[in-house]
C-alpha cells in the first residue's frame, strides 16, 4: 500500500517535471469524497467515476495544460471535508475543487472555499449548498434539486388539468424536503395541495394514510420517497380504491421501485434524470451523445448496467472543472494562484451549454446548480420499464 | 369519517395489530419464565424474515455460519463447565454436533429447493436456535440477577444483533413472495390472505401458549421456575434448560412473525425494532405475564394506530407510544398489589 502510494506520487511529480519541461501549465483539482462513513454507498460510484474521467484525462494526447488529481476521504463527516478543503487550498495548492458527497458536508465547506477564494462543486443535491448565490459565489453543485423536479412535475400536472393534489411523504429530511418545495411551488403553479399524509420506512401498514389521502379527493397524488416505502405506499392507494394519476419523485427512480411494486406500480409517474431515459431521447440531443459515452466507459471498466446517477453528479463536477481550466487556458490569461483561483471561478461561471453526463449546464452569476427543463424528464411505469413520456 | 371507513380501519388495525402479537407473545413468554424483559426479541423478527428472504433467492443464508460460530463458543462452555462438575463431555458434544448437522443439511436442503415449507422451516430453526445461544452468553452468567441488570443485557444484545443484520445483508430491501397472494373482501375493507395468515398464527399461538402454561406439567414447571428460582431447583426443575427453552420457542415465535411480515413490507435490517416496540406496548397490557390480554394488548395497538394514522399520520407513532401512560395506570388501579410480590 505505501510502496505504491509512493510509487504513485513519484510519478505524479515525473509527470509533473515532464509537463513543466513540455511547457504544460499544471492545474491540480482537489477532490474530497465520503469514501468510509454513513454516505460511504454514495461516495463509491462517485470514486468510480472520478477515476474514470482520470484515466480518460490522462489518455488525452491534444490538451494544452495538465491536470493533477488531489483525494481525500472525509469519512462522511463535515468536520473532516473542512479540515480536508482548508488542507487543498492552504498546502496542496488546488486551482479548483470537488467537494462534497453529502449536503451537510457541502453546507459546511461553503465558507472556507469561500474565504480561499476557490470554486468547489458539490455533488450534493440539497439547493441550500449554493444558496443564496450572491453569499456563496464559489459553490456551485452538479446534481438535479429537488425543487426543478417537483417544479418540472407540477407544470405537467398543470397541463393535464391536475387542479388539486395530494401529498405523501417520508417523515425524515427527504420527505420534509419534497414537502417543503411542493407547499411552496404549488400555489404559483395554480394546484392546490388538500391533504399531507407521513408516513416511514419501518411502518407495517400505509392503509390508513391510504384511505386519508382518498378521502381528500384529489385530481393527483404526489409521492416523495424510496423504495421499499414508495412502492408499498402505491399499491395501499391502489388497494383502497384511488382511480387517478400518482406522481412520484425522483427518489422512487431505481429499479427497486418496479422490482418492490410489481404490477401495482403500473401506470406510475415518475420523475427521472436522463441517464435513466437517454436512450429515448431524440437523436439530436445532445444528451443522447454525452451520457452514452458516459455509460458505455463506465460499463466498460466497472461491468454492465452500472452506470447510476451517484457516477454521473461526479463525473460531471470533475468535467466542468476541467472545462473551465480548458476555458482559462485558451482566454491566455496568466496570474499567480490566486488569481487563477479566481479566474477559473469566474471561467466556470460563464459555463454554456455544457452536456455532461447528467445534463445540460449553464451557469450564471444567480443560478450556480444550472440546469433546466431540458435535463428533466418523467417517466410512465410500463410492464415494468421507466418509459420516458414524450411531450 | 362514515361508517364504512371506520370499518376498514378497525379491520386493518387488527391485522396489523396481529403483526406485532406474536412478538409481544414471545416478550412474555420469556419474561415469565426467565424475567428478562428482552428487548432484542424484534431482531429476531428481523433475523427470521431476512433469512426466509435469502434463502427464497437460493442462496445459503449468511447468519448459518454466525450461528455455527457462537454455538462453537457456547459448546467450549458448556464443554468446560461439564469439565468442573465432573460430567461426561460427551453429552454436550453430541447434542451440539447433532444441532449443527441438522440446521446445516436443512438449510444447504432448503437453499437447493424451491419449497416454501422447507424454507421457512429451516430459516424458522436457523433463527429460533439463536435464542438459545443468546441465552448461554447474557442470561446464564448472570444467575439470580436484577431484572434492571437482565434487561440491560438484552439492551446489549440488540445494540449487536442490529447492525449484525446490515453487516450480514446490507441495507437493500429483500422481496419475498407470499404464502397466498390472493384478497379478500370484508365490507368494505380489502384484507390480504396473508395478513389473516398472521392473524391466525398470533390467536393460535396464544391459544396454544395459554393451555400449555395454565394445564400442562411442563407448562407449570417454567413458571415455578421464574416465580422462585431456587425452590424450583429444589423441586427438581432443571433451571438452566427450561431458561433455554423459552428462548428458543421465543426467537423462533418471533421468526414466524418475521417471515409472514415480509412478503407484506419487504425484509430490511430495521424492520424488527418498531414491531418489536409495539410489540412491548401490546405486552404490558398483559402486565408482560399474560397471554390472553397480551392478544388484546396488540389489537389495541394496531386499531389505535390505525385511526391516529388516519387522523394524524405524523404524529402515529407518537400516539400509540403515548398509549402506555394510560395502560400503566389502569394496570396500577387493578393489579397494582400484584405488583408488590416481585
Amino acid at each position: 500500500m505505501k510502496v505504491s502510494k509512493l510509487i504513485s506520487g513519484a510519478i505524479l511529480m515525473v509527470g509533473g517535471a515532464m509537463a513543466q519541461a513540455q511547457g504544460l501549465p499544471v492545474f491540480k483539482i482537489g477532490v474530497v469524497t465520503a469514501s468510509t462513513g454513513a454516505a460511504a454507498t454514495i461516495a463509491a460510484p462517485a470514486n468510480a467515476a472520478i477515476e474514470l474521467y482520470r484515466e480518460q484525462l490522462a489518455a488525452r494526447k491534444d490538451l494544452p495544460f495538465k491536470v493533477e488529481f488531489i483525494q481525500y476521504d472525509d469519512a462522511s463527516d463535515p468536520t473532516k471535508s473542512v479540515n480536508n478543503v482548508r488542507k487543498l487550498i492552504q498546502e496542496d495548492g488546488a486551482a479548483m475543487i470537488v467537494c462534497c458527497t453529502t449536503t451537510p458536508s457541502s453546507l459546511a465547506v461553503a465558507k472556507v472555499s469561500e474565504a480561499g477564494h476557490v470554486s468547489t462543486i458539490a455533488m450534493a443535491s440539497g439547493a441550500a449548498v449554493v444558496e443564496p448565490p450572491a453569499e456563496k459565489r464559489y459553490m456551485f453543485k452538479t446534481p438535479v434539486t429537488d425543487r426543478l423536479m417537483i417544479g418540472h412535475t407540477l407544470d405537467y400536472m398543470a397541463k393535464h388539468g391536475v387542479k388539486t393534489v395530494a401529498f405523501l411523504g417520508l417523515e425524515d429530511a427527504y420527505g420534509e424536503g419534497g414537502w417543503d418545495e411542493l407547499k411552496a411551488l404549488a400555489g404559483k403553479k395554480g394546484i392546490k395541495i388538500v391533504s399531507s399524509e407521513r408516513f416511514a420506512r419501518a411502518d407495517t401498514n400505509f392503509t390508513p394514510q391510504a384511505l386519508k389521502t382518498m378521502q381528500a379527493k384529489p385530481d393527483a397524488v404526489y409521492i416523495h420517497a424510496i423504495p421499499p416505502s414508495a412502492s408499498l405506499v402505491h399499491e395501499a392507494l391502489k388497494r383502497v380504491g384511488y382511480k387517478g394519476p400518482i406522481y412520484h419523485g425522483a427518489g422512487s427512480a431505481t429499479t427497486a421501485f418496479v422490482t418492490i411494486g410489481k404490477a401495482a406500480v403500473e401506470g406510475a409517474i415518475v420523475g427521472v434524470m436522463p441517464i435513466t431515459v437517454y436512450r429515448e431521447l431524440a437523436a439530436d440531443n445532445p444528451l443522447r451523445k454525452s451520457i452514452g459515452d458516459f455509460v458505455k466507459a463506465y460499463d466498460a471498466k466497472y461491468g454492465e448496467g452500472k452506470a447510476e446517477m451517484f457516477a454521473v453528479q461526479a463525473y460531471d463536477a470533475v468535467g466542468l472543472s476541467v472545462d473551465a481550466i480548458r476555458r482559462y487556458v485558451a482566454s491566455g490569461k496568466k496570474g499567480d494562484l490566486e488569481q487563477t483561483r479566481k479566474d477559473l471561478r469566474d471561467e466556470l461561471e460563464k459555463t454554456h451549454e455544457y452536456a455532461g453526463a447528467v445534463g445540460i449546464f449553464n451557469f450564471t452569476p444567480t443560478d450556480h446548480v444550472g440546469l433546466d427543463e431540458r435535463t428533466l424528464f418523467l417517466t410512465q411505469i410500463k410492464n415494468g420499464q421507466f418509459r420516458l413520456i414524450k411531450e | 369519517m362514515d361508517s364504512s371507513t371506520a370499518i376498514f380501519l378497525g379491520l386493518d388495525g387488527i391485522t396489523n395489530g396481529a403483526v406485532y402479537a406474536l412478538v409481544a407473545l414471545s416478550l412474555v413468554l420469556v419474561y415469565t419464565t426467565t424475567r428478562v424483559v428482552n428487548v432484542a426479541q424484534g431482531d429476531f423478527l428481523t433475523f427470521g424474515a431476512l433469512a426466509f428472504a435469502s434463502l427464497a433467492a437460493g442462496t445459503l443464508t449468511p447468519l448459518l455460519y454466525v450461528v455455527l460460530g457462537i454455538g462453537a463458543v457456547c459448546l467450549v462452555i458448556d464443554l468446560r463447565r461439564a469439565r468442573a462438575y465432573k460430567r461426561s463431555l460427551l453429552a454436550p458434544l453430541v447434542r451440539y454436533l447433532a444441532a449443527a448437522i441438522i440446521l446445516c443439511a436443512l438449510v444447504f436442503a432448503a437453499s437447493h429447493s424451491h419449497s416454501m415449507p422447507l424454507q421457512m422451516l429451516a430459516a424458522l430453526l436457523l433463527v429460533a436456535a439463536m435464542g438459545p445461544l443468546v441465552y448461554q452468553l447474557t442470561v446464564e452468567p448472570n444467575p439470580g440477577a436484577s431484572i434492571v441488570v437482565l434487561l440491560t443485557c438484552s439492551v446489549g444484545v440488540t445494540l449487536i444483533l442490529q447492525p449484525l443484520g446490515l453487516l450480514l445483508w446490507g441495507t437493500e430491501s429483500l422481496t419475498v413472495n407470499p404464502i397466498s397472494d390472493a384478497r379478500v373482501s370484508l365490507g368494505p375493507a380489502d384484507l390480504a390472505v396473508q395478513s389473516l395468515l398472521i392473524l391466525s398464527a398470533a390467536v393460535v399461538m396464544t391459544l396454544a401458549l395459554f393451555v400449555f402454561f395454565r394445564h400442562s406439567l411442563y407448562g407449570k414447571a417454567l413458571r415455578a421456575a421464574s416465580i422462585n428460582r431456587e425452590g424450583a431447583l429444589y423441586c427438581g426443575v432443571p433451571v438452566g434448560t427450561v431458561g433455554r427453552l423459552s428462548y428458543f420457542i421465543a426467537a423462533g415465535m418471533s421468526a414466524l412473525g418475521g417471515m409472514l411480515l415480509a412478503p407484506l413490507v419487504t425484509a430490511h435490517y430495521e424492520m424488527g425494532f418498531i414491531v418489536g416496540i409495539k410489540g412491548f406496548v401490546g405486552a404490558v397490557t398483559g402486565g408482560l405475564v399474560t397471554y390472553p390480554l397480551s392478544l388484546v394488548g396488540v389489537f389495541l395497538v394496531g386499531i389505535f394506530e390505525s385511526f391516529s394514522a388516519f387522523f394524524s399520520s405524523a404524529f402515529r407513532d407518537a400516539w400509540v407510544f403515548a398509549l402506555v401512560i394510560p395502560i400503566l395506570l389502569w394496570r396500577n388501579a387493578y393489579h397494582g398489589d400484584e405488583l408488590d410480590e416481585h
